[in-house]
């Protein structure tokens, strides 16, 4: 009932549906720009969130990255790159259909697909989210210290071509955390003597360094590679790109499939929507019964993945709304606005700000409505539009943003330093097969991982037995290991394969 | 000596695992500079000590990788990114020395110059649209309090503080 409520509070606030509508343009905008994802607009916009209402701030950011992992599709299937990494798999079966001139149709099938996977993920979040956040109030500090090793585990072996270099990026973030004065005995950590770094390092201009100015030097490496575009956007014949009932039929088993998917992969923390768009296309492929036209131009595969990469967005706040675990980097900078607003995130969050919670989530369900309709008859436009930027100017204008966003948020030149070697560190991260998204949610979950640790060890006495001796701990402690285990073997699989395939 | 360890010869792998654990000792010994606990407890020191072991680890792991990889080299950073980093570091230094508005002036075209953009007007434009777009959005409109040049401000000249 509450959500009723909820949305027909948003629906008669039109200053915060004017920030859901802009929102829901300018994630499709720069999700469809490739090089650019969701997480870097929402990092470089943070700042500028600071000056808003807290619900609105926080809808304006959630239903950029609502709309951002859409507009990678539009990318996808018009320049056979993929706006964000969560369209990769949107590409394999949409850059064909446009190559047939049937792009509109296409952008058509990813629309309803990543409408219907979002609907889907997010109703599951409305009425998941309360019975997570009961359990998780009922957590001591050392099974809560075992769900964060966890995180930690999986977020950093599950991501990227490397375990090792994933929980290198994971062992940084925290260290990167412990600059400061610690908040429980006030001794100084990794100062050395400086008093800017006794503030310790703030999460957006790291934030801005790893995902924008990062970007800015990878677009500058690849400056010269120019992007295919198709010429022909849509085909002259009006009747092959106009989407039919028998067109989209069979689409729909896959689109339903394929947002369950999507939603358990989701909560999953760290696993992403781009795993999720993977996993549901060969799920689909595998069950198709046009199998053979899979990867030549079949709208079921275009129809799949969208749909799981979307349905990824709502269920993957659930581990942040419920433990304050973020289970994505665009979850990590919604932690950085909920704790400038002074709301405490957790189980208690639907305590103390429940209402917030649930208008949120009507937000989010306005946005995806809202996305839908512009995608589905703007999406050709947004297409021409976006081959009219020129590179050339679109990155010395975020590099000069990026700047002026890190000084704004806490008025420091101080930080502005740490967004730009941050900016250096976030290239070599991606250069070097390292993992930015685990450096930075590691970061986020250092804090509270250190107090439930050392709220443990007064428990126990300063005793490590703790962790194993209560069985809800030692439960997530096997999963972490597990998960570690079944990464390590498929990647010694795929070695072995590769290694059999080169001879 | 080892032809492994020519510095022609080393692997990608070995040289980051060499970093990472430089890293790590690094790190583990400034942890155990941290205080304990007045009681004697591991304190605020726990956790860096768990991390930067951690990081040793990894970096051990990929050190031994590394060692077997005869493939993948490390590649030099290219001219362009170091260039577009020192501008970065540069404009840092400028920003608090002659104020925002000059700085970004002076910065702006040369940031569209690394990219290519060759047209002199557009330089020129980008150089007093750039600042003063900046200074209305973030200044003004948002009310962020300016960073003011330490030798010289346009912004105190203009406002005639």
């Amino acid at each position: 009932m509450e959500i009723f409520t909820a949305l027909a509070g948003v629906l008669t606030n039109p200053i915060l549906m004017l920030w859901v509508l802009a929102a829901a343009i300018i994630g499709m905008i720069v999700g469809a720009i490739p090089g650019l994802t969701a997480s870097a607009a929402i990092a470089m916009l943070l700042p500028l969130t600071f000056y808003m209402e807290p619900l609105s701030a926080l809808a304006f950011l959630y239903v950029i990255g609502k709309s951002g992992r859409y507009g990678g599709s539009i990318a996808a299937i018009l320049f056979n790159t993929p706006g964000t990494a969560a369209s990769a798999a949107t590409q394999i079966d949409g850059y064909p259909l446009a190559q047939k001139g049937m792009a509109s149709k296409a952008m058509k099938v990813a629309t309803l697909s990543s409408v219907i996977g979002d609907f889907i993920g997010e109703v599951l979040l409305i009425f998941g989210v309360g019975l997570i956040a009961a359990i998780a109030l009922s957590l001591g500090p050392p099974e809560l210290f075992t769900i964060y090793f966890a995180a930690f585990v999986v977020i950093s072996s599950v991501i990227g071509k490397s375990i090792i270099r994933g929980l290198a990026s994971a062992a940084l973030g925290v260290l990167i955390k412990m600059i400061g004065i610690d908040p429980i005995s006030s001794e100084e950590r990794f100062t050395f003597g400086n008093f800017d770094m006794t503030n310790g390092i703030s999460l957006v201009p790291l934030m801005i360094g790893i995902f924008v100015l990062g970007e800015v030097f990878s677009q500058l490496e690849v400056r010269k590679n120019k992007i295919k575009i198709i010429n022909k956007i849509d085909s002259k014949d009006n009747a092959i790109n106009r989407l039919s009932w028998i067109d989209f039929k069979p689409c729909i088993p896959h689109i339903i499939r394929s947002s369950f998917i999507g939603s358990f992969i989701g909560v999953l923390p760290g696993m992403g929507s781009s795993i999720a768009a993977f996993v549901a296309y060969g799920e689909g492929k595998r069950r198709a019964k046009n199998m053979n036209e899979w990867g030549s131009g079949a709208l079921e595969g275009v129809a799949a993945p969208e749909a799981a990469n979307n349905a990824v967005s709502g269920p993957s706040m659930a581990p942040l709304l419920t433990l304050g675990i973020p289970g994505s980097t665009i979850g990590a900078i919604l932690v950085g606005v909920f704790l400038i607003h002074g709301i405490p995130i957790g189980p208690t969050l639907f305590i103390t700000s429940r209402e917030l919670v649930f208008n949120l989530f009507a937000c989010g369900l306005i946005g995806i409505a809202l996305y839908g309709l512009i995608g589905y008859f703007c999406a050709s436009f947004l297409g021409r539009f976006i081959t009219k930027i020129p590179r050339d100017v679109l990155y010395p204008i975020i590099f000069l943003t990026s700047f002026i966003a890190a000084y704004a948020s806490r008025g420091s030149l101080f930080d502005v330093f740490v967004m730009a070697v941050a900016g250096l560190a976030g290239w070599l991260m991606k250069k070097y097969d390292f993992n930015p998204a685990a450096f930075i949610i590691s970061f986020v979950l250092a804090g509270g991982a250190e107090e439930t640790l050392r709220q443990s060890l007064l428990l126990s006495d300063n005793g490590l037995l703790i962790f194993v001796t209560r069985p809800v701990a030692l439960g997530f402690l096997c999963i972490a290991f597990f998960a570690l285990f079944i990464r390590m073997r498929s990647l010694t699989h795929q070695t072995r394969k590769s290694n059999f395939n080169d001879v | 000596m080892d032809p492994r360890f020519s510095t022609k010869n080393l692997s990608q792998g070995f040289v980051i695992g060499i970093v990472l654990t430089t890293f790590g000792i690094a790190i583990l010994i400034a942890s155990f500079q941290i205080d304990k606990d007045p009681g004697g407890g591991w304190g605020a020191r726990i956790f860096p000590i768990f991390g930067s072991i951690a990081l040793l680890m990894v970096g051990i792991l990929e050190l031994r990788f590394g060692l077997r990889d005869t493939q993948a080299r490390p590649d030099y950073i290219p001219s362009n990114i170091l260039v577009l980093f020192g501008l970065a570091i540069g404009y840092i230094f400028l920003i608090g020395k002659i104020g925002y508005l000059l700085s970004t002036g002076l910065v702006a075209p040369m940031v569209f110059l690394v990219f290519g953009v060759r047209n002199l007007i557009g330089l020129f434009v980008s150089a007093v649209l750039c600042p003063v777009a900046y200074h209305l959005i973030f200044f003004e409109l948002l009310g962020v309090f300016p960073p003011y040049g330490k030798w010289f401000d346009l912004l105190s000249v203009i406002q005639g503080n």
